[in-house]
């Protein structure tokens, strides 16, 4: 149902770009896009690919950053080998890019994409999120390390999550409880079809905590709620809203899990244009407008150029492939 | 009184010109979305995310439920008349929507449903005002094994209407399952009965299946009897007037459904599909004249019309207390709150009572302009049926075909469109009900997960549904309705005898 407005949308927008870039000439020399680009979600609408895209496709417009329009096109499907498969037959094209985290690596890992996140051209990191521990309000457990001990004692206490097992929260878990000392596999990892699922049965008291994305669980915090945050993972507390909620490594647990987004592109994208997005990019996580966006879905500025990237995507694959070999879950 | 003060704050909001304007773009945006199938709410709403980001948030809000609760209003239309049901929740209108149609009723079928969504739409907007804080314990009150219940209660309910073979519905349903177990498996993500086909790996559509099963066996049913089928008379579309005593007649349905509706889609996931079938039986078991149900009673269009639009409502209900989407729909809904700078939640209520009262207030106001516009549209929108035969019958294959290719782009979901057209088609010669086996593909999914889930928490027990009061109470409702029925049966054998 989704794609086909949104390829409609695409239809209307590529005569109007066109002619906004007539009105402002493009620099000489320098790679500029010479038509709308195609800015891929690799899920349906509502969810992070999607919003990543949505909010960069709007700052980039509404700032003026540049001369062609960003359309967001949604390809759902195989979470995202779907669209994966599609981008991979577009090789060389400097105008396809699509947003990616963690599942890039984590997909491929379990066996259901063809095509891993070496078959794509690095563009940029652009932020990151961080998993959250979660317990209904009124829970007996204190800390992190209450609620590692309780799980020692009885492995079918069960964790709720916001995605399939061996994907995201899954391996974050499972990675937090293997630095707590207990088995990685030994985690009751119960999936649910979303965070907010999954926090929904937190609060009616049918599973014991959840992991999710620390942006997720903003709302769902503060004064007069129903669930309380043990331990975010990232490595210096969060601000806003989760200024109380400690870090897993100050309860003497040394883990931490980014939840990493960034923009990759077709396979042997030119290098100009690698260069030209890398740049606007950069320049449109400095603009007011991307601030406040960003302040109000808990996202946390992460850039890394189109090189660090790469090579960040390169650890992180090394760092899941292990975890998920202890899960079993390793399909290669 | 504090709830209607409330109230009143909320039409200061609603009533005032910009956002007069703004629900009715959304409920005229919507009736229009919701007419064509393949072109749901969803993609609407995401198209409408960047247009919405620089209104204030009450005002963008009015203007996408709007969208929202239009496009299930006028979604009922290609189900009356095409027997085309374009979304989930408008298959059971189709069950005597269509039938009155062919009986040169359509214009009065088309009036009752838009007069019982009214009706839904206003009855559980003040169920959602006075009661939606309360309700959010109800929500999350259902776990894992309350789904599993609540979905065989469902299925159960649906399969006990066949009246003619229980068996017969039993397979249908069966079969419905299989279908929706295709795909990657979400709790292991195995692949299931793809094949190695790339096509299969996000299961089969629900769009698919239904107008494939529905509209195109429908087709083709009237192809195969050929010249046999009379010409659809003249003037087909018939009185939009209704009589004192049908308004009596439906008066009942409509209110039990609308609770109904309502109560079903506050449970997150649920939603509009389970309230408007829970209501159709329901009411079919309580009519008098409840085996004229599937034979173009009005009641069997007015039950399952107000319900799908209550439970519309009432899925605001975990968006707007609890942060969390019950729906697709509601899960763009909070997207784009989210991107305006509110979060939903449990202190929505105290930090922006604006947008929840002026949002409840403008559903009064949507409502009405939706009866207003859709009573007029009607005869001009039935004319369809006034096309000849052969014109009507390509006008349905094509609209069915551009449904399914809008949805996916894909030459694959045609084939299996016409597959599953000639599986409607030889269910139909072979006298199996179509609706159990569409209900168990749209309810499998959950179904099955929800039952892993809970016994993956009780560690493989399958005590938890029973030791669980609302998940036993569901399931011994389920066992009394597939069990009266037999009942029945062998009292009549027992007094003939």
């Amino acid at each position: 149902m989704t794609s086909l407005s949104l390829k409609r949308l695409a239809v209307i927008a590529l005569p109007m770009a066109a002619l906004a870039g007539m009105m402002t000439s493009a620099q000489a020399q320098e790679w500029t896009p010479s038509k709308s680009i195609e800015f891929v979600a690799p899920a349906n609408p509502g969810g992070g690919w999607d919003t990543l895209v949505r909010t960069m496709s709007r700052v980039i417009q509404q700032e003026g950053l540049a001369d062609k329009n960003f359309a967001a096109i949604n390809v759902p499907g195989g979470g995202g080998a779907v669209a994966w498969a599609q981008i991979a037959r577009d090789s060389g094209n400097p105008h396809k890019l699509f947003a990616t985290s963690p599942p890039m690596i984590l997909v491929p890992l379990a066996g259901a994409s063809r095509y891993d996140h070496t078959d794509f051209t690095p563009v940029a990191r652009i932020n990151t999120d961080y998993s959250i521990i979660l317990v209904a309000a009124d829970s007996e457990y204190q800390d992190l390390n209450d609620l590692f001990a309780a799980l020692k004692e009885n492995p079918r206490l069960s964790v709720g999550g916001g995605s399939a097992p061996g994907s995201m929260d899954h391996i974050s878990v499972a990675g937090l409880a293997s630095a707590a000392g207990l088995d990685a596999s030994s985690v009751n990892y119960i999936p649910f079809s979303g965070g907010g699922d999954a926090m929904t049965n937190l609060m009616g008291g049918h599973i014991e905590a959840v992991i999710t994305g620390a942006g997720e669980s903003v709302g769902q915090l503060g004064e007069g709620s129903q669930l309380r945050a043990l331990g975010v993972s990232a490595e210096e507390r969060l601000g806003g809203a989760l200024a109380d909620v400690p870090t897993y490594q100050e309860q003497g647990i040394d883990y931490t899990f980014d939840i990493w987004r960034g923009v990759m592109g077709a396979p042997d994208m030119p290098e100009e244009a690698v260069t030209y997005y890398e740049d606007l990019f950069a320049e449109m996580l400095e603009t007011d407008a991307w601030r406040q966006a960003s302040d109000q879905l808990g996202w946390i500025d992460a850039y890394q150029n189109s090189e660090e990237f790469g090579a960040f995507l390169d650890e992180q694959q090394e760092q899941f492939s292990s975890v998920l070999s202890d899960l079993g879950l390793l399909r290669q | 009184m504090d709830a209607l003060n409330n109230l009143m704050y909320g039409f200061g909001i609603a009533l005032e010109p910009i956002n007069i304007a703004y629900v009715f773009a959304g409920v005229f945006a919507g009736t229009i979305i919701g007419m064509l199938p393949g072109l749901g709410p969803i993609s609407a709403l995401a198209l409408m995310i960047p247009i919405t980001f620089a209104m204030e948030p009450s005002s963008g809000l009015i203007l996408m439920a709007g969208v929202y609760y239009g496009a299930i209003f006028g979604g009922s239309t290609s189900s009356i008349l095409l027997n085309a049901p374009g979304v989930a929740g408008t298959v059971a209108t189709s069950f005597d929507g269509y039938p009155m149609a062919k009986k040169g009723l359509a214009g009065k079928a088309l009036a009752i449903a838009a007069y019982s969504s009214f009706v839904g739409g206003t009855v559980s907007v003040i169920f959602l005002m006075l009661v939606a804080p309360l309700l959010s314990k109800v929500a999350v009150s259902f776990g894992p094994a309350e789904y599993f219940a609540l979905m065989v209660l469902g299925l159960t309910a649906v399969v006990s209407l066949s009246d003619k073979s229980l068996v017969k519905g039993l397979i249908a349903a069966v079969v419905g399952v299989m279908i929706s177990i295709v795909g990657i498996d979400m709790q292991t993500g195995t692949e299931r009965f793809t094949f190695g086909s790339a096509q299969l790996l996000d299961g089969i559509d629900f769009l698919v299946v239904a107008l494939g099963i529905f509209a195109l066996a429908e087709v083709f049913y009237m192809l195969l009897r050929g010249g046999g089928g009379k010409e659809t008379p003249r003037n087909a579309i018939g009185s939009l007037k209704l009589t004192r005593s049908e308004v009596k007649e439906i008066a009942g349905p409509v209110s039990r459904s609308s609770v109904l509706g309502f109560f079903t889609g506050v449970l997150p996931g649920a939603g509009a599909t389970i309230g408007s079938f829970l209501g159709y039986s329901m009411e079919k078991r309580i009519a008098k004249d409840g085996n004229t149900f599937g034979q173009g009673n009005i009641k069997g269009v007015a039950a399952p019309e107000a319900a799908n639009n209550a439970a519309c409502t009432g899925s605001f209900v975990p968006l707007l207390t609890l942060g969390v989407p019950g729906s697709g729909t509601t899960a763009v809904l909070l997207g784009a709150l989210l991107v305006m700078g509110v979060t939903p939640g449990p202190m929505m209520l105290e930090q922006r009572p604006d947008v929840f009262w002026g949002v409840v207030a403008s559903m009064y106001i949507g409502n009405i302009f939706l009866l207003v516009l859709n009573l007029p549209l009607i005869p001009l929108i039935a004319k369809i049926l006034d096309l000849p035969k052969p014109l009507l019958l390509s006008l349905i294959l094509i609209f069915c075909m551009i449904g399914v290719y809008g949805m996916s782009f894909s030459v694959f979901d045609l084939l299996l469109l016409l597959g599953f057209g000639l599986l409607g088609l030889g269910m139909r010669l072979f006298g199996f009900p179509a609706a159990p086996l569409i209900l168990a593909l749209i309810l499998g999914n959950i179904m099955e997960e929800s039952m892993r889930r809970a016994l993956q928490i009780s560690g493989g027990d399958w005590m938890t549904f029973i030791d669980k009061p609302i998940s036993l109470s569901l399931l011994l409702i389920a066992l009394l309705s597939l069990g009266l029925p037999l009942l029945k049966k062998r009292r009549k054998r027992a007094i003939a005898e």
